[in-house]
């Protein structure tokens, strides 16, 4: 039986070893393109990394475990609210807050597990929906407290002046991207080592098959409110980070949010990390490509402010009908043809 | 989940995504950004499309076609006036984004017009941070303007809410004192601060009964049956709307579906332009006759001359200017185009008012010290102060009549002036500066 046991750590070792260095290579790939890039893609570059962890609990629900999620937007409202509140309400630090968003949204997601754990397929994802519809407005029924449509205003400040001293002056937007960029490469470091360690493999056992799975002796209730706690954790934090951006309030998470985050993991391929970053890149930067093509072709704003959605949608439908696997599926694909 | 090379290629593949995007930097000019020796470039937010479009989506085009024309008389100093605009569709993770855009890519030397109180909220810390001029918000919520030290790059372009609601409220607690008369608000800064200002003009109602709210942005989806329903059931004579103009319509379409009858209808301005309310009914099959019926009798207020006074100088002036320079999809005169006509003037105005030199920093303090001698088409003067940045003080109040125009009720146009805080109501004796016959400003 030891003999069992011991690949496994041997292997946890290797990919804490792979994904720390993937880590910091994100990281530092962000750094790096930030560097080339001007204010305002520097801020896109901000909305990528924080967006991309909320699709990286997408990759977890529904690529890993089989689970799909139409209400990934509302849970990060909950981390939004929660990080808000705390740094509002009781003058906590904002790094604090972001940290405790993300126990706060993961309390959230046991619930939410334990309820899904009972549902699947469509019922699931109606419920999930239903769930990003409410959750918002739940916000401004109860506005004397979560400060209704108005919402809560919060920044990420300024930066200490130890690191302006250390660096030269760091602009609005270069802040934004150093507060939000070591969360995403924690992110993925955690994405990484739960995909490839013996929770994924419980995770994909039971997405592929869960009367195989039990029969293996995995408890299916429990490990799909782990997959719910753990993705929810991650979209909490998303949801936190975005709200930092100037404002936390209901017209910040909109049930479309949900699915933007979802398009862009099924674009880029649902079961693979790269995948995601591939996907999230995608849908941030396709709307900013698209208007200045349309910029040049003198198209009117009637069809104009309607075509980045329309793409996007077009885009989606296509990789669900040509290429359900996404981009990362049909690199897989190329790259294995290549080798035979 | 192989994480080996293709996390690498797609690393890579997302590089040349962003790469694509990337946009020329220019170099930074000495003075502030968006203002060259030919072009003065401003940016303005507004949901063009959405379910709280519908109206506002003029302002725009009305604001640049003025422009246009003020640029084919050569300008404000010899500069044009290039307006850039972006679509928030009213949700405020888009009023960020394209925020950044418009500060960032765009290079705006300032915010202009931009429309709604909801989205703007998300982004006046940030604008007012970095210092740019914020002017003539299309938003009357009264806690953007009042506390300069907080906000102080940032002017009205409406009067506020409260203002409106002091004014309007004591006309019907004057008026109606015998009726019972109740709210229907939608629950955000708009519906709160014009209830402020209706409380201080003595008028308080009842929650759930005298009193109905709800979400702003959901009437087009759920509808406005229980409030209404609520307020006939309590028996309430004239009802008062303090929401954007489609949930008016939808309130209006309802109460008839309910067989309420209140015997008075007041309505907040921004909530109350006629074409708005007869497209919105229009898309729902109501015909032009029937929703000019409804409409008919209802009271609401305004600071600038009705949109259907032909004879006005300035209504008359800006009409051609829409007939000749609109590009819209939509440049149907109404209330939307007059007011997004008359910001355009008023910017104009203060730049030429600022003069060659012009820097941000100039602009904010010409506006607190100038900004109240600004004249437009409005019946009411301009708040602008370093104690505040209200915009106008003033309303009249108006019936609609059967022709879907505001006309002063009695015939005799009086104007109220009174401030957002608990100052008196009392009757304004401001004399509006005529038009010059070019229609463009003079500044002394």
């Amino acid at each position: 039986m030891s003999k069992g046991i011991k690949p496994v750590r041997l292997k946890y070792k290797v990919i804490g070893g792979r994904s720390t260095l993937l880590s910091v290579a994100l990281f530092l790939f962000f750094i790096l393109l930030s560097k080339q890039f001007d204010a305002y893609n520097q801020s896109q570059l901000t909305n990528i990394a924080t967006l991309l962890i909320a699709v990286f609990s997408i990759t977890l629900l529904t690529g890993a475990s089989g689970q799909i999620s139409l209400g990934q937007g509302a849970i990060m409202a909950v981390g939004g609210y929660g990080s808000a509140l705390l740094v509002t309400r009781l003058g906590l630090s904002m790094w604090l807050a972001f940290v405790l968003a993300i126990f706060i949204s993961a309390l959230f997601g046991l619930f939410l597990g334990l309820a899904a754990a009972r549902l699947s397929g469509p019922y699931l994802a109606g419920t999930t929906l239903v769930m990003a519809l409410a959750i918002p407005s739940i916000a401004v029924r109860f506005e004397s407290f979560f400060s209704g449509d108005v919402g809560l205003s919060v920044d990420y400040g300024t930066p200490p002046t130890w690191l302006s001293n250390l660096l030269g002056e760091i602009s609005i937007e270069q802040w934004s991207l150093y507060v939000v960029l070591p969360f995403t490469a924690i992110a993925l470091f955690a994405v990484l080592n739960l995909s490839n360690t013996r929770a994924g493999r419980t995770w994909r056992a039971v997405r592929d098959n869960e009367v195989s799975a039990a029969l293996a002796g995995i408890n299916i209730g429990r490990t799909k409110v782990v997959v719910f706690v753990c993705a929810s954790a991650l979209a909490g934090l998303s949801g936190a980070l975005y709200g930092f951006r100037g404002l936390v309030a209901p017209s910040v998470y909109p049930t479309d949010l949900s699915l933007t985050l979802l398009t862009a993991a099924v674009i880029g391929g649902l079961r693979s990390v790269g995948g995601a970053i591939f996907g999230t890149f995608a849908i941030v930067f396709l709307p900013d490509l698209i208007e200045k093509i349309t910029k040049n072709f003198n198209v009117p704003e009637t069809i104009g402010n309607y075509l980045p959605s329309l793409t996007i949608g077009i885009l989606l439908l296509l990789t669900v009908i040509l290429n359900p696997r996404g981009a990362a599926g049909a690199l897989e694909h190329i790259r294995h043809r290549r080798k035979h | 989940m192989n994480l080996r090379k293709p996390l690498i290629l797609t690393v890579v593949a997302s590089a040349l995504v962003g790469s694509l995007a990337i946009s020329s930097v220019s170099a930074s000019a000495a003075g502030d950004q968006g203002v060259s020796d030919s072009e003065i470039v401003l940016g303005m937010q507004l949901p063009q499309t959405g379910a709280a479009s519908p109206g506002y989506n003029k302002v725009d085009d009305a604001a640049r076609a003025y422009f246009d024309y003020v640029n084919s008389k050569g300008g404000v100093n010899g500069r044009n006036i290039k307006l850039v605009v972006k679509d928030d569709t009213y949700k405020a993770g888009l009023t960020i984004t394209s925020a950044s855009k418009l500060i960032n890519e765009d290079k705006i030397f300032a915010f202009f017009g931009s429309v709604g109180t909801q989205t703007h909220v998300s982004v006046i810390k940030d604008i007012n941070r970095r210092k740019i001029p914020d002017i003539f918000v299309n938003s009357g919520f009264s806690g953007f303007y009042t506390d300069p030290k907080k906000y102080p790059t940032t002017f009205g372009g409406l009067g506020t809410y409260t203002v409106e609601a002091k004014i309007l409220g004591k006309y019907l607690k004057d008026k109606y004192s015998d009726k019972k008369i109740g709210v229907l608000y939608q629950s955000d800064d708009f519906g709160r601060n014009a209830l402020a200002g209706f409380a201080t003009a003595g008028l308080k109602f009842e929650a759930k009964k005298t009193s109905a709210s709800f979400i702003a942005g959901t009437q087009g989806s759920i509808g406005l049956a229980s409030q209404i329903s609520q307020l006939k059931a309590n028996g309430v004579d004239i009802v008062i709307i303090a929401a954007v103009s489609s949930a008016t319509a939808v309130a209006y379409a309802t109460a008839a579906q309910l067989g309420y009858k209140p015997s008075k209808w007041a309505v907040i301005s921004v909530g109350a332009d006629a074409t708005t309310f007869q497209t919105i009914l229009g898309s729902k099959g109501v015909p032009a006759a029937t929703s000019a019926a409804m409409l008919a009798g209802t009271i609401s207020a305004s600071h600038a001359p009705a949109a259907g006074e032909a004879d006005d100088v300035y209504v008359k002036a800006f009409k051609k200017i829409n007939d000749d320079f609109n590009k819209g999809p939509d440049k149907r005169w109404d209330n939307n185009i007059l007011q997004g006509m008359n910001i355009a003037y008023l910017a104009t105005e203060a730049l030429m008012g600022v003069g060659k030199d012009l820097t941000r920093a100039k602009l904010i303090s010409y506006l607190e010290n100038n900004g109240s001698k600004l004249s437009s088409a409005a019946l009411a003067p301009l708040g602008y102060s370093k104690s505040t940045h209200e915009a106008f003080t003033g309303f009249w109040i108006g019936q609609y009549d059967a022709t879907t125009l505001l006309a002063p009720i009695d015939g005799k146009r009086v104007v109220y002036t009174t401030d957002s805080g608990s100052g008196a109501v009392t009757v304004s004796n401001y004399k509006r500066p005529a038009i010059a016959d070019d229609a463009l400003p003079k500044v002394a």
